[in-house]
């Protein structure tokens, strides 16, 4: 009926209406007053203004029941709505049956109320799903409030710590770490850094077990800007750990296994000789032959030196190596090289090249290191030229090349051979400590101590190989020596020290 | 007349004494030095035995070895193989995997792969192995059960 006409109209009826009453009232009252006339002035002005205070509270009553309804009613709906919707009783709606301003309004909250409570599903739904991240992660997720209260702890945490949410929220954090320290300690380098990666630390469960974990720490900050606490996020390695150290503790065996069938196995050859010449001895005396006898003993003696040599060349690779650093002329070194290996090669009817740059600079290294390493690489090579059938296209040849690089940096020494060569199984072996491919002759220690030699002059052997073909080793120096600042530590500790 | 072996090694050493002990012995001892001075001398002197090392240069005891099994008039001579590693031939049939014994697997393998072609091959293996070191006077009691004094 009245629902369809704007405020504006209605608030101008109900005071057209008020006014016309009004009047009507003074109107209705004065033709009173006419048909009987006051006795005197004075209860005509009473008469008057009783009639005028009638009106008024009449016409004014009217007013205020019609303003009442118009505009109080749905100022007080739209009033509880808001109340509704601060409550959070976002399903809450008002009645939009009335067409005026009123009306608009109450569509408009309406609209307003079911945007925020999709939007709240939204969030709640968000919510829910970052929640339930957060507790089926496996990790150990705990936030940390800025006084260092234990906020929230996730699913992961309960199940690593042992301890549920409700008795560890509010506690200090420091009751997780094994050592409380650590907990500065981590917090220290927040100081720097809005977060700290994989910090490595040990909590302590609510039994006292000890756990290692790796230990990423953030700052939670709010969207001014504030610090609102820290998040960290841990994960359990200490199953890793153990893993890690059992694998180490395999591996130290099997090393010294390795080790030890290293050494028998060298052994054995070396005590093949002992053990034929001791015969050749006994006989030689119980038959009174001294030419056996004298054999014999050569043999034994050659054991005695092999195993010797064998000891000596074991503590050289235990040995903690210390490059003494000279500058070295390598055009003198090689050459002398070159004479003490060239008869036995022509003796074995190997032909031994040497091809010197003429432009060999000086190098800093330790001139008895590197003449060990090239020997042991060149009568490697030899050996490698024995132990192949050249037809006749092809004569047994090692050379020795040595030139600087072109950025003048390095240096480099090849040797090279056209010997039986490797397959790539002997070549990933080749610097493996007592791995030997020669059934007698070395310890299978020359190539690991050589390169631990290289390896302290920062230096490194770089080795191509082909079966039947040849091998070619590179040993490549830099021309300044080892670089103080990047040392390479692999030999300079020695094994046993 | 005195039975011949012969003694094939590039270890000059073990040649040196076997031969000795050999003669000392009472049998002939011809040495070779390496594989092919081995079949040389094998194929020109007709030994009654012969003793092969495994590992040597140029050819080595194993290809040296079949080769005298393919030839139908030499592979009736028994013989001795000298391995630095015998041990590792005893579980050549089971597939063994010592872990401690890395550095030596592929010449564990090559001898497998040996034993295997021979066998597939239908040739006789080796009728002895012996290990280093050598005591000669095994060899000499092991050369007397196979062709008597």
């Amino acid at each position: 009926m009245l629902t369809n006409i704007k405020i504006f109209w209605k608030l101008g009826a109900v005071f057209l209406i008020t006014i016309l009453l009004f009047f009507l009232i003074i109107q209705y009252a004065g033709g009173l007053l006419r048909a009987s006339p006051a006795e005197s002035v004075f209860e005509n002005i009473y008469q008057l203004v009783f009639i005028v205070v009638l009106a008024t509270a009449l016409s004014g009553g009217f007013a205020w029941i019609f303003v009442r309804y118009f505009i109080n009613r749905p100022l007080n709906r739209l009033a509880e709505g808001m109340n509704n919707l601060a409550n959070k009783q976002f399903d809450f709606r008002l009645g939009e049956d009335e067409k005026d301003e009123f009306g608009s309004l109450s569509a408009a909250f309406n609209d307003m109320a079911s945007m925020l409570s999709s939007s709240m599903v939204e969030l709640k739904k968000n919510r829910d799903y970052l929640e339930s991240i957060l507790e089926s992660s496996a990790d150990i997720i705990i936030t940390v409030s800025p006084s260092g209260k234990i906020r929230m702890i996730n699913a992961g945490a309960e199940a690593a710590l042992g301890y549920g949410r409700f008795e560890i929220i509010g506690k200090p954090i420091e009751v997780l770490f094994a050592d409380p320290k650590e907990r500065d300690a981590a917090i220290d380098k927040l100081k720097y850094a809005d977060s700290v990666i994989n910090y490595e630390t040990q909590f302590k469960t609510k039994n006292g077990e000890i756990r290692d974990v790796l230990l990423t720490l953030s700052r939670l900050r709010n969207p001014s800007g504030a610090v609102i606490g820290t998040i960290g996020i841990s994960k359990d390695i200490t199953e890793e750990k153990r893993l890690q150290s059992e694998l180490i503790q395999s591996q130290r065996y099997a090393a010294i296994g390795q080790v030890f069938t290293g050494i028998q196995h060298s052994m054995k050859n070396m005590l093949n000789a002992c053990k034929g010449g001791a015969y050749m001895v006994r006989v030689g005396l119980a038959k009174d032959k001294r030419k056996m006898l004298e054999e014999g003993w050569e043999i034994v003696q050659e054991g005695i030196n092999s195993l010797t040599e064998m000891s000596v060349d074991m503590l050289k690779y235990v040995k903690e190596y210390k490059p003494k650093l000279d500058q070295v002329d390598l055009t003198d070194a090689l050459s002398e090289i070159y004479r003490m290996v060239v008869k036995t090669a022509e003796n074995k009817g190997i032909t031994l090249e040497l091809n010197i740059s003429p432009a060999l600079p000086g190098v800093m290294c330790d001139a008895r290191m590197i003449h060990s390493v090239i020997m042991d690489i060149v009568s490697n090579a030899l050996d490698a030229c024995l132990w192949k059938n050249y037809d006749d296209r092809e004569k047994p040849l090692v050379s020795m090349t040595a030139y600087p690089t072109e950025e003048n940096e390095e240096f480099v020494i090849e040797i090279k051979d056209n010997g039986c060569g490797m397959t790539e199984e002997v070549k990933s072996n080749i610097f493996t400590p007592f791995f030997s491919t020669k059934s007698r002759a070395g310890t299978g220690l020359g190539l690991s101590i050589a390169s631990r030699m290289i390896g302290v002059h920062g230096g490194r052997i770089e080795v191509e190989s082909e079966p039947n073909r040849g091998s070619l080793f590179k040993i490549v120096l830099p021309l300044r020596g080892p670089d103080k600042n990047k040392e390479d530590n692999d030999g300079e500790k020695g094994f046993g020290s | 007349m005195a039975k011949k072996v012969l003694v094939v090694d590039d270890d000059e050493k073990t040649v040196k004494f076997l031969t000795a002990a050999l003669e000392e012995n009472g049998y002939e001892a011809i040495g070779a030095y390496n594989g092919k001075e081995g079949l040389e001398k094998i194929q020109n002197e007709k030994p009654d035995l012969a003793i092969l090392d495994v590992m040597m240069p140029k050819k080595t005891g194993f290809v040296l070895f079949r080769q005298l099994r393919r030839d139908e008039n030499l592979k009736n001579i028994p013989v001795i193989m000298l391995t630095g590693v015998a041990e590792v031939l005893e579980d050549l049939d089971a597939e063994s995997d010592d872990t401690h014994e890395r550095p030596y697997d592929s010449l564990r393998e090559a001898m497998r792969k040996s034993i295997k072609d021979m066998r597939d091959e239908g040739l006789i293996k080796p009728d002895l192995f012996i290990d280093k070191p050598i005591d000669p006077e095994l060899v000499i009691e092991k050369v007397r059960e196979l062709i008597g004094s």
